[in-house]
């Protein structure tokens, strides 16, 4: 049976999204799934979960958890910084990791680049998209003055 | 922007190395949690085994980061469950639900593993509260 598309409310595919798309964001314009690195909406920036990969989008770090997730970061950075952001602003991280075994790895560089006051996170284990990804974090910022 | 966090007193142990994050943070009227276990106060899980026990002590330690940004229950928008097996569904269901009577916030329940093996259930919930 085909869906009823006709019934579908319009405005609900039109709805005008505020895509953030950082120049030199390779792997987010590669056909592998259809997303933007970042949507604003008001004062606040929704992220995509940023993964290991550099501009190219090459896997960056081998199997080193703890330099895929340096990349991760600075991926993150690189999407809060096209309106503006930082990891200052950064309110919510969820983290999934491959091998939770890896907690701890990932931790240590997760908790240099947020020393003070860091955002509420959560972090679970899941598959990722690609098996060469052992980190993928998506985050919540809010870019408002108060 | 200097980020608004909420440490309630009963999680004063974060954040620490091993769990380098807030237990909420606010802004824009919102507030978000992070994803919160059976932990004491002093960083003990509450009701090994048992997820309901557990189910139950991370929902207080959600409700003590909303009331130290001041919101409860009520002002949660959608919550996210992770269980670490599907058969502590009825469980953790039972004990959740006893926090949202009425009209309970959106939710999406997936199995995923967590930080330790002593953890069955972790919960995390963001609200609304301009």
């Amino acid at each position: 049976m085909a869906y009823p598309l006709t019934k579908f409310p319009l405005e609900c595919v039109t709805m005008p999204r505020d895509p953030v798309n950082p120049k030199d964001f390779a792997y987010a314009s590669d056909g592998g799934f259809p997303l933007s690195p970042g949507a604003a909406a008001g004062d606040w920036l929704f992220l995509s979960g940023c993964v290991p990969v550099d501009g190219s989008g090459g896997v960056v770090g081998g199997t080193d958890v703890a330099a895929q997730t340096e990349q991760v970061l600075a991926n993150l950075v690189t999407v809060l910084a096209a309106r503006g952001g930082s990891l200052d602003d950064v309110i919510k991280c969820n983290v999934y990791l491959a091998d939770i075994r890896t907690f701890q790895a990932m931790n240590d560089v997760f908790a240099s680049h947020f020393p003070n006051d860091p955002p509420a996170r959560t972090t679970v284990e899941a598959r990722l998209a690609d098996s060469r990804w052992l980190v993928e974090i998506e985050a919540v910022a809010y870019l408002g003055k108060g | 922007m200097p980020r608004t966090t909420l440490k309630p007193p009963s999680l004063s142990f974060q954040p620490r190395s091993t769990y380098p994050y807030s237990p909420g943070a606010m802004a824009g009227g919102m507030i978000w949690t992070a994803g919160q276990v059976a932990w004491n106060s002093r960083a003990e899980i509450v009701g090994p085994g048992d997820p309901a026990a557990q189910t139950q002590q991370a929902l207080k330690n959600i409700g003590a980061i909303l009331a130290e940004g001041g919101a409860g229950f009520e002002d949660i928008v959608r919550c996210k469950v992770y269980l670490t097996d599907f058969r502590y569904f009825d469980a953790a269901r039972a004990a959740y639900e006893a926090f949202f009577l009425g009209a309970p916030p959106a939710v999406t329940i997936v199995h995923a593993l967590l930080a330790d093996p002593e953890m069955l259930v972790e919960i995390e919930a963001v609200a609304f509260k301009p």
